[in-house]
């Protein structure tokens, strides 16, 4: 199967001392690669202001991974291990590869686009002048 | 919900007296053509009942009035944007209510892609607390 890629956000009570985030952290890595996969980025954005409450917070601490692997497994020990934590008050996975690739490619295909366009003004002076003037107009 | 014939009463206001003498029975049930009117709110309700009977929905079109407003242009298309990330919450802001609503595409000129796209970044966004589901007040 091929290699997924995950967003994995979760926030935790904002009076959590920084020691029992790393562990949560810790165990998410430890988890991941037993399972087969790897974490790429930890990122600790520190305390933020949420936009409601939840669990009774206005604030809380967030921490962003990314995560990949092949195993759907993985995404499911993560999660329990998520729900379990007592500091973590909520997790969000959402899996990026498929929508990374969708970009790649439209980024290629304007790219050929644009390698095209200078080769045939004559030919098609219709659509592409329109939008190359709508650009510079904004 | 299942008020289909008495919702006709209310739903034109102004449309039964002018009745519109040259185009009287131009077409009755047309769609409601719309003549620029993006984002004025009001004067875009008649759609109840298509086929209204007396006045009918084509009603109030006086022909003079005539909105000539600036095309938008979808903010996305123009900065080639392939991805919306639902991690930059400032920038989605821009595209919901006060509320907390997600703005439609007349408002905003986004195209119907880039709509969708933003539609299911907000939701993301909203999911994890970045962005509100409704601001209380």
């Amino acid at each position: 199967m091929e290699e997924r890629l995950y967003d994995l956000i979760f926030i935790c009570r904002p009076a959590t001392p920084e020691e029992d985030v790393n562990k949560v952290v810790a165990t998410l890595e430890h988890s991941a690669t037993e399972h087969g996969g790897k974490v790429d980025k930890v990122e600790r954005w520190g305390t933020r202001r949420l936009a409601y409450r939840v669990a009774k917070h206005r604030e809380g601490f967030y921490v962003y991974m990314v995560v990949r692997g092949t195993q759907a497994d993985m995404i499911k020990e993560l999660e329990r291990r998520l729900k379990v934590a007592d500091p973590v008050i909520k997790y969000q996975t959402i899996r990026l590869d498929e929508e990374l690739k969708r970009q790649s490619k439209l980024a290629r295909h304007r790219e050929r686009r644009a390698g095209r366009r200078p080769r045939k003004p004559a030919a098609a002076p219709q659509t592409p002048p329109a939008a190359e003037q709508a650009a510079p107009a904004n | 919900m299942t008020d289909q014939p008495k919702n006709e009463p209310p739903a034109a206001p102004e449309a039964a007296p002018p009745a519109s003498p040259q185009r009287s029975e131009g077409r009755p049930s047309g769609p409601p053509r719309r003549e620029g009117g993006y984002g004025g709110g009001g004067q875009r309700r008649e759609g109840g009942p298509p086929g209204g009977g007396s006045g009918g929905p084509g009603g109030p079109r006086r022909g003079k009035r005539q909105f000539f407003r600036k095309k938008k242009v979808c903010r996305f298309c123009v900065e080639h944007v392939d991805f919306i990330d639902y991690k930059k919450a400032e920038l989605l802001q821009a595209f919901v209510q006060d509320r907390g609503k997600i703005l439609p595409r007349r408002m905003t000129g986004t195209c119907s892609r880039h709509q969708r796209w933003l539609g299911e970044a907000i939701k993301r966004a909203r999911n994890i607390a970045l962005m509100p589901f409704a601001t209380e007040l």
